[in-house]
């Protein structure tokens, strides 16, 4: 009896520790007066906060529905998700890009969270949600943009024009046969792509170095007719850990630059390539005039592992310019037939069009994709 | 140089030590890249554990009642047994349970007492991710986030295959297709 009465207890404490509260005004959605965008409606689905002892969890699941009231298509939105009580270094966005909205359409959002915090902080909503901004199909944007989607949605905005000329070109020339081997080549290089766990740390220790530490150099790729080039750069290596990459880049085109985006590839020991990841520079500090050379450099640490955990030991270190953004907005990134060149395409995540096409031809199946091309 | 042992390592990478360790430990760490290594690794295994987390979540409700019937059901087959005993014999188990009763609900309360201790509200985030750094990683379910103990994570539930990436400036990008809405979905986690 006195066990069973022990296990009672037990449950009992457990219970009183793990109890589902209501959402009350846990999250909080604002959307400025001038948006082009309306909330119409907002579904927090299985939402839940869920108090662990001294912790709070909050599981999101928001399914917004908004509505394009511009004169403009919408191809994409970007929403500030804030935390900053819990994460106060932290952001998190969202951002839906290859949209076709219609002026007067509405089209759905979703958000899925979750936020592990101390249970005794402040009273006031846990999530915030923003609008960082919109892009339209006249590369026009509204926004305050204070997490740089301009140009992350301009990008991918070009990214998804030059796959879709791509696939396009295909279904004029081949027909709709061509186009679906052109998507099982797609797809099957998507399976067979390498990929990697990466890990990044900001703020601890990562400049530190050790016996087994050394400087690696960068290899570079060039693509005719880049604006930007990278002359020389290199990251500390210690086994499976790149630290504090930094790279100099030359603008070669007339116009100033505002920021550059540096595609990373690492290789193994046996030569295989991998993708790393991208180092960025941008800001105020980041300042390329036509003719000039600056540095792109990142204090953090990228731990790569393959395989589940295996740490991947680096040997080789390959970079390019995947993306330019210059002071008037525009933004060049590298045609598609030169990364096909440079032997890329298998190496590189697809971009988020080409993801998208993906899809809709695996479900379904190569007549609607040629629809879908033709409507653009 | 001394080292501090293995569970004092354990319990910082879990973010367990009190104040006073911690800070010691801390100041060791600063100087002492084994144990950083140390520490790394029993984080990393934690991580693994974090799978455990997607166990379904237990229905308390249920799970009591079947408790207190199943104590209803010894109560009453213990009134069945009772008649066959001789008195004295019943009045020693009596005076004998309660005894034991005593000592086990005296046992649960200092068990449920220190769990509480234990659980104590965790320092502040500002505090903890002043000296903890900030980690980004993707996991089975989504990206996330860690700071100083506490997480944001942001999930993608209705996909089948993403790709991530890592922005060496303190970001991963994680990109998919909803299923349910056919468009494609890109969630990102920034640390400064």
């Amino acid at each position: 009896m006195s066990s069973k009465l022990a296990i009672l207890w037990v449950a009992a404490a457990l219970a009183l520790s793990a109890q589902e509260a209501p959402l009350d005004n846990s999250v909080k959605i604002n959307l400025p007066a001038d948006s082009p965008l309306t909330l119409i409606s907002t579904n927090l689905g299985e939402s839940h906060v869920t108090q662990r002892g001294s912790a709070v969890v909050l599981d999101l699941d928001v399914s917004l529905t908004l509505h394009n009231s511009s004169p403009n298509r919408v191809r994409g939105v970007t929403l500030l998700v804030a935390a900053q009580e819990a994460t106060p270094g932290g952001k998190a966005s969202v951002s839906v890009p290859s949209l076709d909205v219609a002026p007067s359409q509405n089209f759905p959002v979703r958000i899925n969270l979750r936020l592990l915090r101390p249970a005794q902080m402040g009273s006031g909503a846990l999530v915030q949600v923003n609008l960082d901004g919109v892009l339209f199909q006249d590369y026009s944007f509204y926004g305050p943009n204070r997490l740089d989607s301009r140009r992350t949605m301009t990008a991918w905005e070009m990214e998804a024009q030059r796959d879709r000329k791509y696939f396009k070109s295909i279904l004029a020339a081949r027909g709709v046969e061509g186009l679906k081997q052109a998507m099982l080549e797609s797809l099957n290089r998507q399976a067979e792509r390498p990929r990697l766990d990466v890990q990044v740390s900001r703020g601890r220790a990562v400049a530190s170095a050790a016996a087994g530490d050394h400087n690696a150099r960068f290899a570079f790729l060039r693509f005719p007719g880049e604006p930007v080039e990278p002359v020389d750069g290199w990251a500390e290596i210690a086994g499976n850990e790149a630290r504090n990459p930094r790279i100099d880049v030359h603008n070669l085109s007339t116009r100033q630059v505002r920021s550059v985006e540096i595609d990373w590839i690492v290789s193994d020991r046996q030569g295989k390539q991998y993708m790393a990841g991208s180092v960025p520079a941008s800001g105020p500090e980041f300042n390329l005039k036509a003719g000039s050379t600056s540095r792109v450099l990142q204090d953090t640490a990228l731990r790569i592992s393959k395989d589940g955990g295996t740490p991947l030991a680096i040997s080789g270190m390959t970079g390019f310019v995947g993306q330019v953004e210059f002071a008037d907005g525009k933004v060049w990134i590298p045609d598609r037939e030169e990364l096909a060149n440079a032997r890329l395409l298998g190496v590189l995540d697809p971009s988020p069009e080409e993801q998208r096409l993906m899809d809709l031809y695996r479900k379904k199946g190569p007549k609607a994709l040629a629809d879908e091309l033709n409507k653009f | 140089m001394t080292h501090p042992n293995q569970s004092i390592l354990a319990l910082y990478a879990g973010q367990d030590l009190g104040w006073f360790t911690r800070r010691r430990t801390e100041h060791h760490l600063s100087r002492c890249r084994e144990c950083r290594g140390e520490v790394q690794a029993f984080a990393s295994a934690r991580d693994n554990l974090a799978a455990l987390e997607n166990l379904p979540a237990i229905s308390w409700k249920p799970l009591s009642a079947e408790m207190k019937a199943n104590i209803r059901l010894g109560l009453a087959a213990g009134e069945c047994v009772r008649g066959a005993r001789t008195p004295s014999l019943l009045a020693s188990f009596v005076q004998f349970s309660n005894a034991r009763a005593f000592a086990a609900c005296a046992s649960v309360m200092t068990l449920v007492a220190v769990g509480l201790f234990l659980q104590r509200p965790t320092p502040s985030a500002p505090a903890m991710a002043a000296s903890q750094g900030s980690i980004l990683r993707a996991t089975a379910s989504g990206i996330e986030l860690n700071q100083g103990g506490e997480t944001l994570s942001l999930l993608h539930v209705r996909t089948g295959d993403v790709t991530y990436s890592a922005g060496a400036q303190g970001s991963m990008r994680a990109g998919y297709v909803d299923s349910d809405t056919g468009n494609v979905t890109i969630n990102n986690l920034y640390v400064q």
